[in-house]
């Protein structure tokens, strides 16, 4: 079923560059459509779904709940979560950047192969949100994710983007756990980004955007 | 009344172009120095799959080097390959940015094997090697393993040189870079902590340690971040590459090529770039007249890497002591541009005289998100006279070679 997948997305690859060579100039938007066939062709070719979903079911979904769904406050979801930001958050767990007695010697049985088996599944299953915002919160919270540049690298839905993860609709105690991680310098974060993002956030804020975030629906 | 606003009007200024409202907080670090009609943009920096690609899932066939030259894949699985070193004796020694260990790759019954050599460093980028010596350059310090081609398979425990080179312990441009300089000292970079900031006295510098002493000299400044350097084979003066400050245009300011004619040359961050842009905060504070301009504008956000002077016997004559340089690519850029190596050749005075794409092929789309499938970082002439290029999107090494 995968191989046919890729079959099907490199002849439509095809299709679409030897459009781009007729159009020549004018093509951006077909262009990144190409682009984004081509780069989803390559991690579909790259990772084995039916592998990852083994290897989730026997070593994962104990904790992060059936299909990625977790049923657990302080445990993530990964359902949906863009793959890139799964595979390297087991990486930083296997290589000792980030910490975490659980996750530690899980990821230490690893290889690269099978972080970026268990990332495609997990980002093809849907993720299932049961949470719900606080009435009051929704409005102010899709302000505050606006104002505190959450939406400039989650995305404008917070689904995340290629090695960002996904926080809509993410586990409200986990989400606030590691903004609380952040803002006091102690969880791991790639050249620093979310520290510096989070470092002028005061906890109430933060408790009102990991709200917000964590009963968000879209899909 | 106006005395009241000062405060307000300096922490305006302390934010910098970032137009935003006093109590707004300040963005992430890639963020900085964005003005209030860039706030929207959806330029982002690209990072790394740690997890790697294999070769065999990556469009190696669309690399391209001039004719007579060919582009191979040397090694796969290097996990976010950075600097590359080689030893006296063929090792080829790999750093790493995001990961915390070094390598060596080692020839064995014609096969080539990884060894980790170095666990558990904190963004362990900068490699050198002096007399059999390996000086590893991490976030705030350097350490050093003794003897390491005799122990690669038992190697040591790393062992403090210097510390101290994280004056901030923030976000911003804490890796480094590192070679050895024919004097036996250690060059490296400590960068700005932020895209456009006034730097405290050791960063946005190069500096230089005596790792025998541990006396430490700060030998140019208004550097915003180099992470490539070398030294002229036959003049013996450090060239170096360095990144310009993002948020300004698409095609404004270049990144640099400069080379330090003299110790303590300031070449003008914050307060100038490319030699003659004066910066949109920090230009009113200087001219760029009394700085040392860039002895090649390299192009907007192309972000030149690692650079080599080619020293082997292998390319043509014409390449001898021409430099390569990798291009990272750009981020900060509506159309991407960069992810390549680039050849410079100099006159017989200094002057660049040529500067032309020499491996192309890693960019699909210079609109795409990402543009690219490969991102060249280091570029190294071993011993038999061809080049290696490490890719630390993919932890690929590749090597580049000419035959008539």
């Amino acid at each position: 079923m995968i191989t046919t997948v890729s079959f099907i997305v490199l002849v439509t690859q095809n299709k679409v560059n030897m459009t781009l060579l007729k159009v020549k100039r004018n093509a951006m938007n077909l262009g990144f459509i190409a682009f984004l066939i081509s780069s989803f062709s390559l991690s579909v070719n790259a990772a084995d779904v039916a592998a990852g979903k083994a290897k989730a079911e026997a070593l994962c979904n104990a904790c992060h709940g059936p299909n990625g769904n977790s049923q657990i406050a302080d445990i993530p979801s990964l359902a949906g979560m863009p793959p890139l930001s799964i595979s390297n958050t087991l990486f930083y767990y296997r290589e000792g950047n980030r910490k975490n007695p659980i996750m530690t010697p899980i990821a230490a049985t690893l290889t690269n192969a099978e972080m970026k088996d268990v990332a495609a599944y997990y980002s093809s299953q849907k993720r299932e949100v049961t949470y719900n915002t606080k009435p009051e919160n929704i409005e102010a919270g899709a302000k505050l994710a606006q104002q505190y540049n959450c939406t400039q690298c989650h995305g404008p839905n917070l689904l995340g983007v290629q090695h960002i993860p996904r926080v809509a609709g993410q586990n409200h105690d986990y989400l606030l756990t590691q903004l609380k991680g952040f803002k006091a310098m102690t969880r791991a974060d790639m050249d620093g980004n979310m520290s510096s993002a989070v470092s002028a956030i005061k906890l109430e804020d933060l408790v009102l955007i990991s709200d917000y975030a964590a009963g968000m629906k879209s899909q | 009344m106006i005395r009241k606003l000062i405060p307000l009007i300096a922490l305006a200024v302390a934010y910098g172009a970032n137009a935003q409202t006093p109590d707004a907080p300040p963005p992430p670090s890639w963020k900085q120095g964005m003005s209030s009609e860039q706030n929207s943009s959806p330029l982002h920096p690209f990072a790394p799959i740690l997890t790697g690609v294999e070769a065999k899932d990556l469009p190696i066939s669309t690399l391209k080097v001039p004719a007579g030259f060919k582009v191979e894949v040397w090694m796969e699985g290097v996990t976010n390959a950075r600097s590359l070193l080689q030893s006296p004796q063929g090792t080829v020694y790999v750093s790493n940015r995001i990961g915390k260990n070094v390598y060596a790759i080692v020839e064995k019954d014609g096969k080539r094997v990884m060894k980790t050599v170095a666990k558990g460093l904190d963004t362990p980028n900068g490699i050198a090697m002096i007399d059999g010596t390996l000086y590893i350059a991490e976030r705030g310090r350097i350490v050093k393993l003794e003897n390491i081609e005799n122990r690669l398979d038992n190697p040591p425990e790393p062992v403090q040189v210097v510390d101290g080179l994280d004056p901030t312990n923030g976000p911003g441009h804490f890796w480094k870079y590192m070679v050895a300089g024919p004097d036996k000292k250690l060059y490296f970079n400590i960068g700005s902590p932020q895209n456009i900031t006034l730097p405290n006295y050791i960063q946005a510098a190069i500096l230089r340690v005596d790792p025998k002493t541990g006396v430490m000299e700060r030998i140019a400044t208004g550097v915003r971040n180099s992470v490539g350097m070398d030294f002229h084979p036959v003049t013996k003066k450090l060239w170096f590459t360095e990144h310009a400050r993002d948020w300004i245009t698409d095609d404004l300011p270049h990144d640099e090529l400069n080379v330090l004619n003299k110790v303590g040359e300031d070449f003008g961050y914050p307060f100038c770039h490319q030699g003659d842009l004066p910066d949109p905060i920090y230009g009113k504070y200087a001219s760029c007249d009394q700085f040392t301009k860039p002895a090649l504008k390299m192009g907007a956000h192309v972000a030149p890497l690692g650079m080599r002077f080619y020293t082997g016997k292998m390319f043509p004559a014409e390449y001898k002591n021409n430099m390569f340089i990798a291009r990272h690519g750009s981020w900060n850029r509506t159309t991407k541009q960069g992810y390549d190596v680039m050849r410079v050749v100099l006159d017989g005075k200094g002057k660049v005289v040529k500067y032309e794409p020499f491996l192309t092929g890693f960019i699909l789309n210079d609109k795409g998100d990402p543009p690219m499938w490969g991102r060249p970082v280091d570029v190294q002439v071993i011993a038999d006279g061809s080049m290696l290029v490490s890719d630390d999107h993919n932890g690929i090494i590749y090597r580049v070679s000419y035959a008539k």
